[in-house]
């Protein structure tokens, strides 16, 4: 019964595995019947191209932004769901309805609140004299990108930290109690620490997110202002379906995903050190 | 003691009302885009609750204006449920096969199998892009609805989470099948998928989810503007279409609600669905 599922993996994913690492040292233009073999070139280029090195850093900054923030935000949605006494499923369900959003409907949402007359601007320019050009700033446009990512997957994470939360057997809150450790102190103390599992399943789910970023800074800033939010799938999108280079594109791709295994691996091993320094597990 | 309990019960219901408030602001950009939809021209963007509400932003969408030729959204919408009923109902189909042949049957090259299942999880899809793309270029696939819909016909997270989920299902009740005369495919849709009724509603629900959303893949295997998906054409209009606000929130509704509706549908024991989802 399995063998059709290996038939279709050998033409969805191995052949095509296999043509990718070939087509990365051809200079194949999409369309040309001819094309050579160029050997490394197209890696150097990568190397020294200034929107790959964009793509490359562009990815760890959506990072430092999105990472606290859905991890702070998802943390608070899980433990409002935990300390309620009923309608758990309702507000679970209420706070993951964001997910289903498509990223270009959620960019129409985010261009109309921000746009110059928005009642947001407006007041903004009324009572603090502020006129910000938000999808203008290579600061803050990232910014929002990785704020709508955040609203978007925030009510998902949440469920991981509820899980997480449910799983605290009551002895270990008696015994913290015993000890004196109660409100704050028990938050930081206790309960923090026993998370650390959600934490590091939310870490790495969200880090691994970040190397995937297309639909949002498509639609919304199409890479700009000055790079500030090219990730590596607009940098491969334009590279291969644009300017049709689609050797070179490849070629990226496969950087893109040894960057993306690389990352998470370190990510993974510094979170399971600091996790078993602390004796966290 | 009587302080006591009124004091825990304010703050309950203080609770609620922070639980509450958190939830409006979630589902806001919901609300704000359904009532931009509905509000005169003149108010969107400009007022958050429009003071009267009007059709005229979705009879535009769907007759157009003076100079604008109206887009096919409606045919969008449907191309949009066709391939992604399709290409989810074809995921479904194949976890449950493969993930029943891999939990219940004993087979030579399962081990196999399942590491190369492991292998394609771990494995970042964006490096086949250009490959799959030239593989449906080649093969004729290209501008049809089979470009968006085959290559689209395995997931492996369904795979993965159907195998866990089968391998708790006990093996007498297989095997006290099979001393009936059942075949494998009976097992499966008599025995084996009505126990798997909660986590077959969520595993639907995201691949569904995840299918209706996706721009890259069928952005680029689609041309003809009569195939395109509901998403993908909000996407090409978000330019072209962005003087008239309006018409563009109005299609955003009629992109979110159908999802909104069908999630809320199925919700009933998603709490606890998740549960197994997530471990």
């Amino acid at each position: 019964m399995a063998s059709p599922y290996l038939i279709y993996s050998l033409i969805f994913f191995l052949f095509p595995l296999l043509w990718a690492v070939y087509l990365a040292f051809t200079n194949w233009n999409l369309i040309a019947p001819d094309y050579e073999m160029v050997g490394l070139r197209n890696f150097i280029e990568a190397f020294f191209s200034e929107s790959v090195r964009a793509a490359f850093l562009v990815t760890y900054k959506f990072m430092l932004m999105f990472v606290p923030i859905v991890i702070a935000g998802s943390l608070f949605l899980a433990l409002i769901i935990h300390s309620l006494p009923r309608l758990k499923g309702l507000f679970s369900v209420g706070y993951f309805l964001p997910y289903l959003a498509s990223g270009v409907a959620s960019a129409i949402v985010v261009k109309g609140v921000l746009s110059y007359n928005s009642p947001f601007n407006a007041f903004l320019r009324r009572y603090l004299g502020l006129d910000i050009d938000w999808l203008g700033s290579p600061i803050l446009a990232p910014l929002i990108i990785a704020l709508m990512m955040a609203w978007k997957f925030m009510g998902y994470y949440a469920l991981l930290f509820l899980s997480g939360l449910e799983s605290i057997p009551k002895e270990v809150y008696e015994a913290a109690e015993m000890d004196g450790a109660v409100g704050w102190k028990r938050f930081w103390y206790v309960t923090l620490p026993m998370l650390y599992p959600s934490f590091y399943t939310v870490t790495i789910l969200a880090v691994g997110l970040m190397f995937g970023i297309f639909t949002e800074p498509y639609v919304l800033t199409g890479g700009g202002p000055d790079y500030s939010t090219h990730t590596w799938q607009l940098e491969i999108y334009n590279q291969a379906f644009q300017k049709l280079n689609a050797g070179y594109g490849t070629t990226v791709a496969i950087i893109n995903s040894v960057v993306t295994f690389v990352s998470i691996l370190v990510f993974r091993k510094v979170l399971e050190k600091w996790g078993a320094r602390h004796g966290w597990e | 003691m009587q302080d006591m309990v009124g004091s825990k019960k304010i703050k309950t219901m203080l609770l609620y009302v922070l639980a509450f408030v958190v939830l409006i602001i979630m589902v806001f950009p919901y609300i704000y885009m359904v009532l931009s939809s509905l509000a005169p021209w003149e108010q969107v963007d400009r007022k958050i609750i429009p003071t009267k509400l009007t059709l005229r932003s979705y009879e535009w969408l769907f007759a157009g204006g003076e100079d604008v030729v109206p887009r096919p959204w409606l045919r969008a919408f449907f191309n949009s449920i066709l391939v992604t009923l399709s290409s989810t109902a074809l995921m479904l189909v194949t976890a449950v096969l493969v993930g029943y042949s891999l939990a219940k049957l004993k087979f030579k090259g399962s081990r196999f199998i399942n590491n190369v299942i492991l292998f394609q999880m771990f494995y970042p899809a964006i490096i086949l892009l250009i490959p799959l793309f030239l593989i449906v270029r080649y093969s004729g696939m290209y501008d049809t609805y089979w470009a968006m819909i085959l290559p689209k016909a395995v997931n492996l997270w369904a795979i993965f989470m159907y195998t866990n989920f089968f391998r708790s299902i006990p093996d007498e009740l297989i095997e006290a099948a099979k001393m009936d005369g059942a075949g494998q495919l009976t097992i499966i849709t008599r025995i084996v998928l009505p126990m798997s009724k909660s986590i077959t509603t969520i595993i639907f629900l995201f691949l569904f989810m995840e299918r209706w959303v996706e721009l890259l893949w069928d952005m680029l295997v689609v041309r003809n503007e009569k195939m395109l998906t509901l998403n993908v054409l909000l996407a090409q209009m978000f330019g072209p279409y962005g003087a008239y606000p309006g018409p563009m929130y109005a299609a955003s509704v009629l992109l979110t609600l159908p999802i909104l509706i069908l999630f809320i549908i199925f919700s009933k024991n998603f709490k606890e669905g998740m549960q197994f989802v997530l471990k």
